[in-house]
């Protein structure tokens, strides 16, 4: 009796493990032809899911495979990286193609068209040597959001320059209505809005940061370049802005709060990137919102808006399938499938033959967009090792400006001599 | 669709309905003995009894929202109109069946292979404690214990590659190497409770050290082994770093990896997360009280023989 029990308990276990090790035998063996293609970000898997089915159903030769969990970093060093991907380009990201594990892509006819100040943003964070390894494929513009019908209703016009804004905000303020909506629970979005649209309006980033990395240990109070001298201006300004125009909660309110009060009309203007608009949506599906670079200085034409790399395309050096990889990316350059993207996406086109932005609601940028006056986020050009975003969250709720800049400027310094 | 749902559901409202009993049971105990109420202590027990309720709560009532109730700032509310759109696309966006049955498999694996080897190792080391080998290779065994997984990730990363076991099957592998050292903790010490005599007696009847393992001493073990077992379930099937770090094809990685998809920076999607940590979170709770139950009956029947 105790033997049969032992038996009915250890076959179902066995059979368990093999089936593990049977799993395991598929997944080595690979197809010669699937090309695995990692897309991370949730709101656009619908509509590459949808291109893919087409793209399989057309090619018998090739299966494309999405790819939306796969932990990239152990993905290339376990030398099987996705075949082809299109993700969020940032300095982490960066830091795959410095090292040359992404491959040249300046021989595919689909390099040539991405407009050359699109191609300098992803040189900004770094680049190989006689290589372009990175095709950005879509780009968010980011600026201040505005409630159509109160700026309306105020009688208030678009400002353009800094002064413009502090009357914008103290008309707002007298009519009982709160200018910005601060949501400085979530430290990203101090950084996000207020910090890189204060300083980005004021100092040229991609100078600012050339000049740091070429400092490396040597930034400190008294080097040429440095966040306690450089960024002092736009910072006080935004402390400024932040004590004055901001909700009296915005200290306990997060990104989601935000979304919310904004959809509801308790501000005129919100502080963050496109992205928002599907979240305001939610709860406000017809709300006329705008768009307008932050003003920061009295000149209109020093006016720009902030913009990020939300996909980028690359083939890894690993890829064992980079023909057929190729042939997909030039699939997904396609025009028609980039434009409806980027329209769906509420995004740029990185092209020159892209379709121009025709959404009300980020057509307040486009002008700025197309003569090339933007900036890429300056909080995003700090590597992640140096807690930015807490110290400009510090800064919001009340801390010393002073003090957090010289913080950064120790740490950029530590840091580069770590390197 | 509604064959997965009513489970989820079921789970939830059995672990609600065993949350709310336990004070209730607390204090109707000591009435009946004639005592006065033993307040303080329910107070406390009903408050601990609430944040697994008020939670739970939540998630329940979330994933049955639409997306616009979902992001209106009352998490309390219920929901209105009721919906089923957060399942359907938690459903569709992680491929449900595939990531559950590969989960499933992950956890059986890791379960078994845990309570096996850490019960034969166990065996042999406790009843070799004499011997030099045995006793430092349960030192050996008991340092893993303090080598937490991310410190070996990136050579555990390299090596799963190049031996080919970049898949669910060497994440069962490690899992049950981490899971071990803890585990034959737990069965030598409950080992070192089983009288020899016993064992002799057995191989007076002529067993051989197979023989007396398989039928005398794993069925003793049996109420440590739902402990190890329990361990074992709950720290596969919630794992998240192991099989997002060593499974390579997307097409078998876990529910926690795949659901990880929900978390992002800008944007809300309550209804859909909720939904799909439900659907989640329903066979671990039923595993675990069907388990307790059954680690209570072994320990009571272990005391008796013992």
């Amino acid at each position: 009796m105790p033997r049969r029990r032992s038996a009915k308990i250890l076959a179902p276990l066995l059979g368990v493990l093999m089936l593990g090790t049977g799993l395991s035998a598929c997944s080595s063996a690979d197809a010669p032809e699937t090309v695995r293609f990692h897309l991370s970000k949730p709101e656009a898997i619908p509509y590459f899911r949808e291109l893919i089915k087409e793209y399989n159903a057309a090619n018998d030769d090739v299966e494309i495979v999405l790819d939306s969990s796969s932990n990239l970093q152990a993905g290339f060093l376990r030398g099987n990286p996705p075949d082809l991907g299109l993700l969020n380009y940032n300095m982490e990201m960066a830091r795959f193609m410095e090292r040359g594990a992404l491959s040249d892509l300046s021989d595919m006819p689909e390099a040539g068209r991405i407009l050359p100040e699109v191609q300098d943003l992803v040189t900004q964070y770094a680049s190989y040597p006689g290589r372009t390894s990175v095709l950005p494929y879509s780009v968010m513009a980011a600026s201040v959001i505005y409630n159509k019908q109160i700026f309306k209703e105020q009688g208030i016009e678009v400002p353009t320059t800094s002064a413009e804004l502090t009357a914008a905000c103290e008309k707002l303020k007298a009519a009982g209505i709160t200018p910005f909506y601060g949501t400085f629970k979530d430290p990203w979005t101090a950084a996000q809005g207020w910090f890189d649209y204060t300083v980005g309006g004021e100092v040229d980033v991609a100078d600012f940061y050339k000049a740091m990395n070429e400092l490396g240990t040597e930034v400190g109070p008294d080097s040429p370049a440095s966040f306690q001298k450089d960024f002092k201006e736009p910072v006080s300004r935004m402390k400024q802005l932040i004590d004055n125009y901001t909700n009296a909660d915005a200290a306990s309110k997060g990104y989601g709060d935000g979304n919310l009060a904004f959809a509801k009309g308790e501000s005129a203007m919100y502080l963050q990137g496109p992205w928002a608009f599907g979240e305001i949506a939610k709860t406000a599906p017809s709300l006329e919102l705008g768009t307008f670079p932050l003003p920061m200085t009295e000149n209109p034409e020093d006016l720009e808006v902030r913009v990020n790399i939300d996909l980028a395309a690359w083939i890894p050096e690993a890829s064992r399938h980079k023909d057929a990889a190729r042939k997909f990316l030039s699939y997904l350059f396609r025009q028609d499938v980039m434009d409806k993207y980027n329209a769906a996406q509420l995004g740029y086109g990185t092209t020159t033959d892209a379709a121009p932005a025709t959404d009300p609601r980020i057509t307040g940028m486009r002008d700025y967009f197309e003569a090339g006056d933007f900036y890429q986020g300056p909080s995003k050009a700090i590597p992640l090792t140096i807690p930015t975003e807490n110290y400009i969250q510090g800064i919001a709720l009340g801390g010393d400006a002073t003090q957090a800049l010289s913080t950064l400027d120790a740490d950029w310094a530590r840091l580069a001599l770590r390197r | 669709m509604t064959i997965l749902n009513t489970p989820a559901i079921e789970g939830a409202e059995t672990a609600t309905a065993a949350g709310t009993k336990a004070p209730r049971r607390a204090a109707a105990s000591p009435r009946s003995r004639g005592d006065k109420a033993n307040w303080p202590l329910t107070t406390i027990l009903v408050l601990c009894a609430l944040t697994v309720v008020v939670p739970l709560y939540v998630t329940i009532s979330m994933a049955f929202k639409t997306q616009a109730q979902a992001v209106d700032g009352n998490a309390f509310s219920l929901p209105a109109p009721f919906s089923l759109e957060g399942f359907t696309t938690a459903w569709n966006l992680t491929n449900f069946p595939a990531a559950f049955a590969v989960t499933v498999l992950i956890t059986a694996g890791t379960v078994a292979g845990t309570v096996i080897l850490g019960a034969l190792a166990s065996f042999a080391i406790s009843r070799n404690w004499d011997r030099k080998l045995f006793r430092y290779s349960f030192f050996y065994l008991l340092a893993a214990m303090f080598i937490p997984f991310p410190v070996v990730a990136l050579p555990q990363i390299q090596l799963t590659g190049l031996v080919g076991l970049d898949n669910p099957a060497g994440v069962v592998l490690l899992h049950i190497m981490f899971q071990l050292s803890f585990s034959i903790l737990l069965f030598t010490a409950f080992l070192r409770s089983i009288p020899a005599e016993l064992e002799e007696s057995a191989r007076i009847d002529g067993a051989s050290t197979w023989q007396t393992f398989w039928q005398l001493i794993f069925p003793l073990l049996a109420p440590m082994s739902a402990t190890v077992g329990i361990f074992a379930f709950l720290a596969s099937w919630n794992d998240f770093m192991m099989p997002s770090l060593i499974t390579s094809d997307p097409a078998l990685q876990t529910l926690p990896v795949v659901q990880s998809i929900f978390q992002t920076q800008f944007s809300n999607n309550y209804n859909v997360s909720f939904a799909s940590y439900l659907m989640a979170m329903a066979p671990a709770i039923i595993v675990y009280l069907f388990c307790q139950r059954w680690v209570m009956e072994g320990v009571t029947q272990g005391a008796v023989k013992g």
